[in-house]
């Protein structure tokens, strides 16, 4: 079996004396996209935000036991931020461009983490970045405009498009296309579905439907623990534990 | 293509149940060819082969049923891509069924080989199996094209199919009072009618399944189970 990207073991997290995580043990494979299920409040995005250490932006937030992308603790006292989140891209649920032209907010990431200083170089990766997500074709000849002149599924592509930029080993996502129509969904979940081939994602999703549709591997997480964890093809057609079999046949909410 | 879906595994995963049951109508119709050579030229090998079918057949049956409670997990199909993916089921189930006449069939030429040959009635069988596997072979082009008028044609022609049958039944009774030493074989050779007859049932129940993709009209359901009611 393929060796996992990421491994978290015995992990906690507190928001000040309240647990929101207890003790989960969880391997992420890599090339695979894997859905973290689960009702409002289950943890799952907690989880999530702690891949990237998003959640030491919150002051009461504090984690213990052992989070390893690559091998490496990410927690370990010498860890450069930036420089790990540079290694693990995030998308939000609400698309979220920079104030920015179309072409710089891709070229943004590029920059601060000093990718590239040259100008054809750059503009490369751009429309590299641009074609991955599968937004090259609708934006080409107007990457000066405004990135949130875009519509609502363009700019949750741009904001795929400026993670991948930097070439990230690992794109999280959460709920990314909870803002989107259907038809956008579909485009952003067409767009996972390639990604996948050069990236390690991790979404977080309300929608069962979606987790059956993105992912290889599917994580039910209740009441901040982690219930059931295995093939979404096993999970959805057959889980092991009654809880996950009540929440993804909507009997628990 | 303006017809594909935006995830194109949706449209891969569509096709490949398509192709399987495809692969199953192949092999069946393979099955029913060799059932009705071993009828006529006794042959024990061909009678293993068509066993060794019958499983393939039956695996490929469990395939399009896992593969279309996948699809249904995954996708969540409606409309078209609903049909789509509930009528194989039941298409498969008809060629696995159709399977297990020419199995039968073969069976039931291994109990007779030796017995004295019932030429008219053999006749009649062959031409209904001739009639069958071309029906079998136009179904699939039917389902793999949606052609629903060739679904129309193939449904008119198990009149002919049954119209043979009956004569063949009636001969039978007509030779077991010639020859009543022959009667268990007689009986077999009925019984082999009969499951070519109920083959061109099958096809037919394939045909409708092809009629309700395209249309999303149930040729079957023209009756209202209500109205059947005993206790109305």
């Amino acid at each position: 079996m393929t060796d996992p990207i990421i491994t978290a073991r015995g992990v906690d997290i507190f928001y000040d004396t309240k647990q929101a995580i207890h003790n989960i043990d969880l391997d992420i494979l890599p090339n695979k996209v894997t859905a973290f299920i689960g009702p409002s409040g289950c943890g799952k995005s907690t989880f999530l935000r702690a891949i990237n250490r998003m959640n030491d932006l919150i002051p009461s937030c504090r984690i213990s036991g052992d989070m390893k992308i690559a091998g490496q603790d990410i927690y370990a006292p010498a860890v450069d931020v930036v420089a790990l989140r540079a290694q693990v891209g995030m998308v939000f649920q609400k698309p979220n461009p920079f104030p920015k032209s179309i072409f710089e907010n891709v070229a943004y990431g590029l920059k601060i983490h000093k990718i590239t200083t040259s100008k054809t170089e750059m503009q490369d990766r751009v429309e590299w970045s641009l074609r991955s997500a599968g937004l090259w074709d609708e934006v080409a000849d107007r990457l000066d405009d405004p990135g949130n002149s875009l519509s609502g599924g363009q700019q949750q592509r741009l904001c795929i498009a400026r993670a991948i930029a930097i070439k990230p080993k690992v794109i999280l996502m959460d709920e990314p296309c909870s803002a989107l129509d259907p038809i956008a969904t579909a485009v952003v979940e067409e767009l996972i579905d390639n990604l996948r081939k050069d990236y390690t994602i991790v979404i977080v999703t309300h929608s069962m439907q979606q987790a059956a549709r993105v992912s290889q591997r599917t994580a039910f997480f209740h009441l901040g623990s982690l219930v059931e964890y295995g093939e979404t093809k096993s999970i959805f057609t057959n889980p092991t534990d009654e809880r996950t079999q009540n929440y993804i046949t909507g009997r628990i909410g | 293509m303006e017809n594909e879906h935006i995830v194109k595994k949706f449209d891969a995963n569509l096709e490949k149940i398509k192709a399987t049951i495809i692969e199953m109508g192949g092999l069946v119709g393979l099955q029913v060819n060799d059932a009705t050579a071993v009828l006529l030229s006794y042959d024990k090998s061909e009678v293993d082969r068509i066993r060794t079918y019958d499983r393939i057949i039956n695996g490929l049956n469990k395939d399009v049923h896992d593969r279309a409670e996948i699809l249904i997990v995954r996708r969540q199909p409606v409309a078209l891509d609903l049909r789509q993916t509930l009528a194989p089921i039941n298409i498969s189930g008809e060629l696995e069924r159709i399977g297990d006449h020419a199995k039968s069939t073969a069976k039931r030429a291994h109990i007779i080989h030796s017995a004295p040959r019932a030429d008219a009635v053999l006749d009649m069988i062959t031409q209904m199996s001739a009639n069958v596997q071309s029906m079998l072979e136009d179904v699939m082009v039917a389902y793999a094209t949606a052609d629903i008028e060739l679904a129309e044609q193939i449904r008119d022609q198990d009149k002919d199919v049954d119209a043979i049958y009956k004569n063949a039944v009636q001969t039978v009774v007509e030779t077991l009072s010639k020859t009543p030493d022959n009667a268990e074989s007689l009986i077999h050779l009925t019984l082999i009618a009969r499951n070519f007859e109920r083959i061109g049932d099958h096809i037919c129940n394939i045909a409708r399944y092809v009629h309700q993709i395209v249309t999303g009209e149930d040729l079957k359901a023209s009756v209202d189970p209500a109205d059947l009611r005993l206790d109305k």
